[in-house]
């Protein structure tokens, strides 16, 4: 069954821009190299202390020896020819050009770009100018800008024209240029880049080339999993859509878009980390939203986007949420001093990893802090004097660790007067939340990795949804979102019960939502009533548009209930009337092995292979082809392929147990079943298979421990007592082997092994020694 | 000297300047090399120096406003010149900008700063007017067109106050040309010897 826990219209997360955007938290990572030849030039620059002592004043300060290091390090990323700063720093010449304005802008700290107060926050990539720093220049600029000896000046930073990362495996493109107007005021537009390929891949890199990047103030891009901006704008979607903020349908699948995938001119490449990368399936679109300023002429834009694939899929999975209140922006005319707050208490132990603070014009002071269980208090971020200009992604040197328990709070203040420069109204109107720029936001996004996390337990970010979403409710009570997500993360934690209940309310509301009716027949599934199940999925079908989800969901729960040819025809049916994927293919495959039809089950298997290679429940069920004609070693090889795909998959390294337990390679098999115990050490399953390899290779001892570890974790399991007991009896201890016997015929009075075993057991005992 | 790179931080004080020039002094050259002698013309009431460079974005950013006043106020017998003081910007360089930018107006560059003494002009973009009185030129506004940028970083999303507008109206008008209302907002204009 697809994990039908769905999220559905995740606020923007794009809020990422509501979009939801951007990196992983190793952010060093990123600009490093993305500025590698920077980082390179400026180590051969003077000593600081050097520097320190001229800035007292005791020789002329020169450009070469004490300022274009400096420009170097902080200013040139942007600041070269091509790059997105509107002139170049790299030469003495470019240095004296500007001197007066370096002054002025790295005295208010307009330059370089950084909002957040020092000491509020360890933030990495931190690009605020030292003090020391804007003295020289300074100092430099009053003394009329000497140029000291060139050929001892460090090394100017290169920049190629090309890649920051080198090829990329694939380049998207704007689907059609777009052209700023030459005045105005800013742009927001959102661009809808459709994702070509037939494979998931996992994205460890991408990189932005916008075509006009001096025009181009930052990026927020957000995934959209179900294409549904693209669907809305229908045949206008290629021109894109204005507006700052998005909501974009996150469709039926647990997945939050867990990444901070926000450019800004000075690190055109985002690099995860190497267990982070970020996923891309068949179908999905990338949507960059774009503040883009006039420049004076018309600029036209036609940008691409370069995607780096990631060898292996993401072994972390970090969760965006969001305080948020918008519901109580409400700003009146002339109020210099709104406040709005919010606070979101962890029900799980976590890594904040960055965080993204958001409002739009009228936001001044944006506060954001963690109180910890004992009582400490840990700043987030401390914004004093916002510039929606300047906003940014702001990630840990190190991640931040907040037990469960800890509460996150944000205090945000708007200053809606006349003396805000940033007001977009003059006079000044009454103003409440909405995307449009001259409307208002109040969100901090903050990434969260959760910690300590026990193999066995539910999935830690749907905690999190469930406490987040339990929040919002709070405030907005009527929020048909945020119940669906509140549901959808109860199913998703096998709440099912509750779950249905919160299904059932939305569906009052709207009683032919398929989504929700989807979601309703997951619940009932999950709850174990799966004929209501099967009744509410045909529900959902009974309306002319294909319910894709109900059908898929529909078949499964057919195929799981031996109604194979039932669950061929719908899987075959939502092939036809939905968007092709390869677990509908795997799923027809299943439908046709279960009916006996081996080759025609391989096709689709095979089908579904092209399409997602790790697909699992198609490579097991290739396997099981494989096995069934007896070519162990085939299927040994397919169900590496599984491993590998998904190290992290129990089943996986079940299942190539059993392929090599069939070829009698037990030392392999053995192997295999401790590596689902460690991922799974509460599986009865996994520990009654162990003992039968052990037994196998005549390790009774160790196979009676793994058998009675079996028992302890499924106690009524007739079977499990029956192999208990022959393990007693082959170990001669058979009295105790006739209780076991005894007990698996008090659970299953029909079961005919333990009978036979008993009936041994009374003759063996019968025989004289 | 330092002081005077530096756009001023206090409000202008509009000098009153008058200055008469003989009939064929040089006060710039056009974007041929050829010297510009005339601000005025036959009908010229007003002459408006927009004192630019082809570097400066936020100069940049005011050649749709510029194009604007110049619709506006060409009818009524206002010429507005685009002037580029800075010694990089030499007749190619401001052709191909005219040409990027689509710029229609009158265009002087000012190799010697004549202009900028005469407008007492320090910051790109800047404007200054002149009353056209036969040869004289009567400076009665100079300073921001407008107050978009309250400093550099500092920007509201669109003017409030249409400072040169304003003055504009006000000396078609005949009443009292009121100062700008705040500083110029730009990059400095790099004087001679600098």
């Amino acid at each position: 069954m697809r994990f039908h826990r769905a999220i559905a219209a995740v606020p923007a997360l794009l809020a990422l821009i509501v979009l939801s955007c951007d990196w992983g938290w190793t952010p060093r990572l990123k600009v490093r190299a993305a500025t590698g030849a920077v980082t390179r030039a400026v180590t051969t620059q003077e000593p600081v202390a050097a520097r320190q002592k001229d800035a007292a004043g005791d020789r002329t300060l020169t450009w070469s020896h004490d300022i274009a290091g400096i420009l170097y390090k902080n200013c040139a990323t942007c600041h070269h020819p091509g790059g997105a700063g509107p002139f170049s720093l790299l030469t003495y010449a470019d240095a004296r050009r500007w001197g007066p304005q370096l002054v002025a802008v790295t005295q208010s700290r307009f330059m370089p770009p950084w909002l957040p107060e020092p000491g509020y926050g360890n933030f990495a990539d931190v690009r605020r100018l030292g003090d020391r720093d804007r003295a020289l220049i300074k100092q430099w600029v009053a003394e009329m800008m000497p140029e000291g000896d060139a050929a001892a000046a460090p090394a100017a930073p290169h920049f190629e024209g090309s890649w920051v990362l080198g090829k990329p495996d694939i380049v998207l493109k704007f689907p059609r240029s777009f052209t700023v107007s030459a005045g105005g005021t800013d742009v927001f537009w959102n661009f809808i880049l459709p994702y070509p390929l037939a494979q998931t891949h996992s994205i460890r890199g991408m990189e932005i080339r916008p075509g006009s990047p001096q025009v181009v103030h930052h990026a927020n891009i957000a995934i959209d999993r179900l294409a549904s901006m693209r669907r809305k704008l229908g045949d206008r979607w290629q021109d894109g859509v204005g507006g700052m903020d998005l909501y974009i349908d996150a469709g039926n699948s647990f997945d939050p878009d867990s990444h901070f995938l926000f450019w800004k001119p000075d690190t055109p490449a985002l690099i995860e980390p190497e267990d982070m990368p970020w996923r891309l399936d068949p179908g999905n679109d990338l949507i960059l939203n774009m503040h883009l300023k006039p420049s004076g002429k018309p600029e036209t834009m036609d940008g691409e986007v370069g995607l780096y694939f990631a060898s292996k899929p993401a072994t972390k999975q970090p969760i965006l949420v969001s305080l948020d209140r918008d519901d109580a922006l409400d700003i009146p005319a002339g109020d210099a001093h709104f406040v709005v707050e919010d606070s979101l208490m962890l029900p799980v132990d976590v890594e904040a990893l960055g965080v993204y603070p958001h409002a739009h014009y009228l936001g001044h002071d944006l506060e954001g802090w963690a109180i910890l269980p004992s009582g400490e208090k840990k700043w987030l971020v401390w914004i004093r004097n916002w510039d929606i200009d300047r906003q940014s992604i702001y990630r840990y040197e190190e991640p931040v660790f907040l037990p469960r328990g800890t509460v996150l709070y944000m205090r945000y203040t708007y200053d809606n007067s006349e003396a805000n420069p940033h007001n977009p109204h003059v006079p000044p109107v009454r103003v409440r939340a909405g995307n449009r720029s001259e409307d208002e936001m109040a969100h901090l996004w903050v990434q969260l990795l959760p910690v300590h996390v026990a193999g066995n337990g539910p999935d830690p970010r749907l905690q999190i949804e469930e406490a987040w979403m339990r929040d919002r409710l709070r405030k907005t009570p009527n929020d048909a979102i945020c119940l669906y997500n509140l549901a959808a993360a109860l199913a998703g934690e096998k709440k099912y019960v509750e779950a249905s209940v919160d299904f059932e309310e939305l569906l009052k509301q709207s009683p032919r939502d398929e989504r929700t009716l989807t979601a309703l027949g997951a619940a009932q599934d999950g709850e174990g009533d799966w004929q209501a199940a099967i009744d509410t999925f045909r529900h959902a079908l009974a309306w002319d548009a294909p319910a894709c989800d109900a059908r898929f969901d529909l078949a499964e729960v057919e195929l799981r209930h031996d109604q194979a040819a039932a669950a061929e025809a719908d899987f075959r049916t939502a092939l036809s009337e939905c968007h092709e994927n390869a677990e509908t293919h795997a799923g027809l495959g299943a439908a046709l092995q279960a009916q006996s039809q081996p080759s025609a089950a391989e096709a689709e298997f095979r089908k579904s292979l092209e399409l997602a290679p790790d697909n699992l429940t198609s490579l097991f069920g290739l396997a099981q082809i494989k096995m069934d004609a007896g070519e162990n070693d085939a299927a040994i090889e397919l169900l590496h392929e599984a491993t590998d795909a998904d190290p992290g998959s129990a089943d996986a390294h079940m299942q190539l147990a059993r392929a090599y337990g069939q070829k009698g390679d037990l030392q392999n098999a053995l192997a295999e079943l401790r590596a689902a115990e460690r991922l799974r050490p509460e599986d009865a399953a996994i520990h009654s298979a162990l003992s039968q390899v052990l037994a196998g290779q005549g390790n009774l001892q160790d196979a009676t421990e793994e058998q009675r570890a079996a028992l302890k974790l499924a106690e009524n399991d007739p079977d499990g007592w029956n192999n208990l007991g022959a393990l007693e009896a082959r170990s001669g201890r058979l009295a105790a082997a006739r209780v076991d016997f005894e007990h698996a015929l008090q659970l299953d009075p029909a079961n005919a092994e333990a009978k036979a075993n008993l009936a041994r057991l009374a003759a063996q005992t019968a025989k004289p020694n | 000297m330092y002081n005077r790179l530096l756009r001023s931080a206090v409000l202008v004080t509009v000098a009153l300047t008058f200055a008469r020039f003989g009939a064929a002094q040089k006060l710039g050259l056009d974007l041929h090399g050829r010297a510009v002698t005339e601000l005025g013309g036959p009908s010229i009431r007003f002459v408006v120096l927009i004192f630019a460079a082809s570097d400066c974005p936020i100069s940049n950013r005011y050649v749709p406003e510029i194009a604007r006043l110049n619709r506006e106020f060409a009818p009524r017998g206002v010429r507005i010149w685009w002037v580029f003081p800075n010694a990089d910007d030499a007749a190619g360089r401001v052709e191909q900008h005219n040409r990027d930018f689509a710029i229609n107006e009158d265009t002087v560059l000012d190799p010697e700063q004549n202009l900028v003494r005469l407008a007492h002009a320090t910051i790109t973009p800047e404007a200054a007017v002149f009353a056209v009185h036969g040869g004289a030129l009567d400076e009665i506004y100079r300073g921001r067109i407008d107050d978009r940028y309250l400093s550099i970083g500092q920007e509201r999303p669109q003017p409030s106050h249409h400072d040169l507008e304003a003055a504009l109206d006000a000396a078609l008008a005949g009443q009292a040309v009121p100062h700008a209302a705040g500083p110029p907002v730009g990059c400095s204009v790099v004087f001679l010897g600098q």
